[in-house]
């Protein structure tokens, strides 16, 4: 059985490819993919004319919340919404109840992702870099890596011990793990609640200084340096981060590093009248940030965007700022808001848009994932994007279990419609059924 | 029905509009002449945190103006089972009570608790975020000393960044047209003051020169604690407000300070008791303040 994916915008970024022509799955996989790539008579067809055809999007950075945080998410709600929002793997988070810190805990995060109620993508799970990540004990990172994770992470448990970090990446080079690193300098933070600044100043809350970031990046490029570690750095937010990670790629140390569509959308103004739906960590910066954060995203210093999907129940958010927790559900609309804000705006190209958001991911983690070349993946994954179609994201129709997104009521611009991951399907509500051919059932 | 929830907020008439409704019920309880009665709405205080003076300061009020109050403290309640803020106020709410105040130690609790109240609402101070009826106090303790506040130059000394006090004050202050000067170590000054009113140093005889308002702010000793501010005698040595500092620098001002007192640290004890001292003026001024801003809450007397 075969399906023609016909006349859409092809951006494969592996090949540097941007085309309009036709793409065609059999058995699950791309068998064809070109400008003169025909569908044969019998084959079910969707119209794709003022799509975009790109491969799955990766999400390198999604909190799933499972195990022990299941009034948060699942890992079945959070494929969901990974695939509701064009991504066909979602990588999640070690720093669960208790942490992704032995095989056991993997082996039970690859079952669960291949329930049948799961969102029928890949989950790739990243392990704990220390034992209960506590930041003391380097994990078994060869078993780890024996039991399926992609890479190792601190996230959620920063390392404050340098001689520890060094250790880690001496042994996950060895091993040839990537880290995923959360740079934070956790005593410079001390109780702080958002960006230091004049807004911070205003609203007397707790400033947290950019600093705490940039220590922690500086400090985590250069052992990465060192020892010759690949590292990469999760959510970089200051200006100050960005040119650390600029210097740190020039003197040649494999670092790669992402940012955050919320980093680029907002700003601590954002916070305004103590709205918890701001608040995150790192904080939301400033202007100045936002403007090197695009240009930097334009001229490859960053790498990757990832969602930090970090989905709360909503009793947890409704306290006191300094009361709520870190983090924003954004699986959903994690590409909406970089078509919106990065796109639309013409920082990346369309073709460096899905370059950001799936090839270049899979190739840090060195995942099968993020081209569309025949043979290229071991099934199809495939998003189809309209980057045209205008609406407004509500936070009460998602998926996620997190109901806590900061894009609540903001106009966006461009939304994945379909999402094919192998033979699992996930069509939205977006998607004009009349681009169906009478035989298509997908 | 209004909010009172951050001088931020407010504008010039309503500021004007509060001082003078104090200024009357003060008038009243001076002449002993009767205030209008308020016996059937009840005021919920709700303290999240330890204080007295503001406490009594708002029972008071609402028992000049007959309101019947419920006293809500963190010792003995529900809180101490883990009660969110957000169910103890809903809970409020729907045993009827007709306005709360409440006093917590998260900046923008009372923000918080308003929008989920519903009703009247009055921030009797939110960690370091506002403290909006001690600024209408000083107020109007600083209009009957100096006639006007239009026109002052009011220097705030101390623990700036995290003083709902000072944010208030300056507010305050600066909408009513003074000029406002903010002063303290920069350990305990904000990074960044671009979004807050007046202007800063961090030497206190350039702030205090030639002002007519000094008011000290109180500074907490486990600030010490966190390394913010070096010793206390080093504190008391570079911005204690006293009799040598004033003498040379503000010989006119009036010296104010929201208490309590830390003497011998932020402030002698010469000022504090002396002429120039307002201290015993804010704490009577603090009573009329609050009776007029629950009825600037509440609306329009119906009496």
């Amino acid at each position: 059985m075969r399906t023609a994916l016909v006349g859409g915008r092809i951006l494969d970024p592996s090949r540097d490819l941007d085309i309009v022509g036709t793409v065609v799955i059999e058995n699950a996989q791309v068998v064809e993919c070109g400008v003169d790539v025909k569908a044969l008579p019998d084959d079910s067809t969707v119209d794709c004319q003022g799509l975009w055809v790109s491969p799955g999007l990766v999400d390198m950075h999604a909190h799933l919340r499972e195990p022990g945080e299941v009034h948060r998410e699942t890992i079945a709600t959070g494929t969901q919404a990974a695939a509701a929002g064009g991504f066909t793997t979602v990588c999640c988070m070690p720093n669960t109840s208790p942490p992704l810190d032995s095989p056991t805990l993997i082996d039970f995060i690859v079952d669960r992702a291949a329930s049948p109620k799961a969102g029928g993508i890949f989950v790739a799970p990243i392990g704990a870099l220390t034992v209960g990540l506590r930041g003391e004990q380097v994990c078994d990172l060869a078993a780890l890596k024996a039991a399926g994770v992609v890479a190792a992470s601190d996230e959620g448990g920063p390392i404050q011990n340098s001689a520890v970090m060094m250790r880690a990446m001496e042994q996950a080079e060895q091993v040839g793990l990537p880290l995923l690193l959360h740079c934070e300098d956790t005593a410079l933070t001390g109780q702080g609640v958002m960006n230091d600044g004049a807004m911070s100043a205003m609203l007397g809350l707790k400033g947290i200084p950019r600093c705490a970031e940039e220590v922690a990046v500086m400090r985590n490029c250069l052992l990465s340096l060192h020892t010759g570690c690949r590292i990469h750095i999760l959510r970089v937010s200051t200006w100050g981060s960005v040119e650390l990670v600029r210097q740190a790629k020039y003197l040649g140390a494999p670092v790669t590093c992402e940012v955050c569509p919320h980093h680029f959308a907002f700003t601590d103004e954002d916070v305004a009248e103590f709205d918890v739906h701001f608040k995150t960590t790192p904080p939301l910066r400033s202007e100045v940030d936002v403007d090197i954060l695009l240009q930097a995203l334009n001229d490859g210093t960053v790498d990757a965007i990832a969602s930090d999907h970090s989905p709360f129940a909503t009793y947890e958010i409704n306290t006191p700022f300094d009361e709520a927790p870190f983090g924003m559900a954004s699986l959903e609309c994690t590409l909406a808001a970089t078509l919106t804000y990065c796109t639309q705006s013409g920082a990346l190209s369309p073709l460096e848009t899905i370059r950001k958001l799936s090839t270049n991911p899979a190739q840090i983690l060195g995942l099968d994932a993020g081209n569309i070349a025949p043979g290229g993946t071991p099934v199809a994954q495939i998003a189809l994007i309209d980057p045209n179609h205008e609406w407004t994201f509500d936070r009460s129709r998602t998926f996620t279990k997190g109901k806590n997104s900061p894009f609540h009521d903001v106009a966006m611009m461009g939304k994945c419609v379909m999402t094919l991951c192998g033979s699992e399907v996930y069509r939205d509500s977006a998607f004009d059924e009349g681009r169906l051919s009478a035989a298509t059932a997908l | 029905m209004r909010q009172l929830l951050a001088i931020r907020y407010l504008n010039r008439p309503d500021i004007e509009d509060i001082i003078e409704r104090a200024a009357a019920h003060r008038e009243r309880i001076k002449e002993r002449k009767p205030v209008p009665q308020r016996s059937h709405l009840s005021v919920g205080l709700l303290f999240f945190e330890d204080s007295t003076r503001t406490r009594v300061s708002f029972e008071q009020a609402a028992a000049y103006l007959g309101h019947r109050t419920v006293s809500f403290t963190t010792v003995g309640s529900s809180l101490r089972k883990g009660e969110t803020l957000r169910d103890t106020v809903l809970t409020l709410r729907d045993e009827g009570l007709d306005a709360i105040v409440v006093r917590h130690p998260s900046s923008g609790a009372c923000n918080l608790a308003a929008r989920e109240f519903g009703g009247p609402c009055v921030n009797a101070g939110d960690g370091s975020h506002e403290h909006p009826t001690q600024a209408l106090g000083d107020a109007l303790t600083i209009q009957d000393r100096k006639g006007t506040i239009e026109g002052l130059t009011v220097a705030i000394v101390g623990d700036v960044v995290h003083s709902r006090v000072a944010r208030s004050n300056a507010w305050l202050l600066s909408k009513m047209g003074a000029a406002v000067r903010l002063c303290g170590p920069s350990s305990l000054m904000p990074s960044q003051m671009t979004k807050l009113p007046g202007t800063h140093c961090y030497d206190v005889r350039e702030a205090v020169h030639g002002a007519d308002v000094v008011m000290c702010l109180r500074l907490q000793k486990e600030r010490m604690a966190d390394g913010l501010a070096g010793s206390v005698r080093d504190y008391a040595n570079n911005f204690q407000v006293n009799r040598r500092l004033l003498a040379r620098h503000a010989p006119e001002a009036i010296v104010m300070h929201p208490g309590p007192l830390n003497r011998g640290v932020e402030i002698d004890d010469a000022t504090a008791d002396g002429p120039s001292s307002a201290i015993g003026d804010q704490v009577r001024n603090s009573v009329f303040v609050r009776m007029a801003v629950l009825d600037w809450c509440f609306g329009e007397v119906t009496a």
